[in-house]
């Protein structure tokens, strides 16, 4: 950038830009509008007792955020959101290596297998929530198949107790994940230069060190990526659940995303249920935030 | 010995395609369940469907309540005209964003990036609420606009601002030479340097509002005519028995956005790409 064009610039938005200035402030406006004003609503909302069944609200200072504190369905959505979001990272994160290693070659087929494996990341919530319910419930294709086979005698309900629904619900949402963190992997396998491999061959390295010391080391950015985005897509899953268990049997289910809907919309408490959204605001910006810091400084030491 | 040796990349070809196809065993539950009569998906559900019936199909689509062409007609109403506005709008503000100073431009880089991390649960009843202020709850219109504030636009505009940085200066100030304005520099220059930005943000945008669930669940409302992802979730459930309705149902709301990633998906899987690496 040259210095006139910079000190020009200085002075406003020049007639020539202000077709253009306009359409960028629309854009920012709707943003400010959309996200921005919600954002600060919401946190409004959250020290009221808002409820549209009344006309009325009134400030009620930091009574929802105390109710919070010491409300037991909460605690118990965020350590279920918390344990499914772990969980499913893990294992989408770990099969997405597998499946990236696995593929990374250019023939045809594994190309197609490639396109193949993204597919579940292609369609919505609902129509996957909906598939794996008829593979899953409890006369559903699954125990059918088992019950065939000898493997079992009583139809398992895989969605009818706590731990099987809460089971089932992170194979199904890892299942969704795997496509995308695959997709990340592969192209970070791809960014390790070939001489690093052979180098490592003429060194004389095994498979397992090949991996621990050559390719997990040079994917590590791939993996700050695929596990912050991750852990955030569990954070803020809503359809998947809703069709899947509803967040029963006996609300076992229920995230914190799920609690709050509920909360607005069932239970008419608009007041609570934006200081639940904001403690789910915080809870997924410091998990965000430390996470990606976290692995950012591991990229380096590596 | 070398008889193995020739063997192995076969055999690895097909451990993968096994491994693959356990992986998407559901959705190939889901295709060939759609052909089968209900007695024949619980007699053998991962068998192929032959012959294969379309009765589950013309059922489906003879409902009385049309939900498959009214949902996907919703559905294509509102990705299109949330993206069509969405493009113009992120290019441009990532076009004046990418020229100016850069402490301004980190400023409202960062506000941006803080909305990619807010869930949806979060904004949702005040967004809600403003609509109401306007007049455009319950409304397409108002589902669309709520579209174009949110985390799409931040998405876009990370897409956009970091191919409109490698725009050479030299290109711009040229044009402006010759006379050009901002608005026709952005839309007849530096719009076409950078299409690939262009068909990651159309692609992305489009199958994320397609499958868009609590905006238009709850913004729309159940009386008003829902989108594909709404309407299935709100009548589906009466079906959890017959297998064959169901998957009848589902394989049609399916096929719009797998035959468009099918057709697209070399630029899709690019665009994933090119977001994670940089």
């Amino acid at each position: 950038m040259t210095r006139t064009s910079r000190a020009r610039r200085r002075g406003g938005v020049r007639r020539e830009n202000r077709g253009l200035f306009a359409i960028a402030a629309v854009a920012f406006g709707l943003y400010v509008c959309f996200l921005v004003l919600p954002l600060l609503l919401s946190l409004r909302s959250s020290f009221t007792n808002e409820n549209p069944l009344r006309a009325t609200s009134s400030f009620v200072g930091l009574d929802n955020y105390r109710e919070a504190v010491g409300d037991t369905q909460l605690r118990a959505s965020l350590v279920f959101t918390l344990i499914l979001a772990v969980g499913v990272t893990v294992a989408a994160n770990a099969v997405g290596v597998l499946f990236a290693m696995m593929l990374n070659r250019t023939t045809l087929s594994y190309r197609v297998m490639r396109t193949v494996a993204f597919l579940p990341q292609v369609l919505s919530g609902v129509i996957v929530g909906f598939v794996w319910q008829t593979i899953l419930t409890q006369d559903g294709l699954l125990n059918h198949v088992l019950q065939r086979l000898g493997l079992i005698d009583e139809p398992f309900a895989w969605l009818g107790s706590p731990n099987a629904a809460l089971f089932s619900i992170g194979v199904v949402v890892a299942w969704i994940l795997t496509g995308f963190t695959t997709v990340v992997y592969l192209a970070a396998l791809q960014n390790i230069p070939l001489e690093l491999h052979d180098m490592a061959a003429l060194d004389g390295v095994n498979r397992r060190q090949r991996f621990t010391r050559v390719i997990w080391p040079m994917i590590a950015p791939g993996t700050t990526i695929s596990v912050t985005i991750s852990l955030i897509t569990v954070l803020k899953l809503y359809d998947v659940i809703a069709v899947l268990t509803g967040g029963g049997p006996a609300n076992s289910t229920q995230s914190t995303a799920l609690y709050i809907v509920q909360l607005a919309f069932t239970s008419d408490r608009f007041g609570y249920a934006s200081s639940v959204a904001m403690v789910l605001l915080l809870l997924s910006a410091v998990i965000a935030l430390s996470v990606t810091n976290v692995l950012r400084r591991r990229e380096v030491n590596l | 010995m070398t008889a193995i040796r020739r063997l192995r990349p076969r055999i690895r070809v097909l451990v993968a395609a096994a491994v693959i196809l356990v992986f998407v065993a559901p959705i190939y539950l889901m295709i060939v369940n759609a052909f089968k009569a209900q007695p024949d998906i619980l007699r053998s559900p991962a068998s192929l469907p032959i012959p294969p019936t379309i009765d589950n199909l013309s059922t489906a689509l003879g409902r009385p309540d049309n939900l498959i062409q009214l949902g996907l007609r919703n559905s294509l109403i509102t990705v299109v005209c949330s993206v069509v506005l969405l493009i113009p709008l992120a290019a441009a503000f990532s076009f004046y964003l990418s020229r100016r100073r850069t402490r301004a431009r980190a400023l409202v880089l960062t506000a941006l990036a803080a909305g990619l991390m807010v869930p949806p649960q979060v904004i949702l009843l005040p967004t809600i609420k403003i609509l109401t202020w306007v007049g455009l709850d319950h409304s397409y219109p108002g589902l669309i606009l709520s579209n174009l504030g949110s985390g799409y636009l931040s998405f876009a505009v990370f897409v956009y601002v970091g191919f409109m940085r490698s725009v050479p200066e030299e290109v711009i100030q040229a044009a402006r030479l010759d006379g050009a304005g901002g608005v026709r520099i952005w839309w007849q220059i530096v719009m076409p340097l950078v299409r690939p930005a262009t068909a990651t943000v159309a692609i992305f945008s489009s199958l994320w509002i397609w499958n868009d669930f609590l905006n238009p669940l709850f913004i729309l409302g159940p009386l008003q005519g829902q989108t594909i992802t709404t309407g299935l979730y709100l009548t589906i459930g009466q079906y959890s028995v017959d297998y064959g309705q169901l998957f009848g149902i589902m394989f049609l709301a399916a096929i719009v956005p797998v035959l468009g990633y099918l057709a697209v998906q070399k630029q899709f899987i690019a665009g994933l790409t090119a977001g994670s690496t940089k």
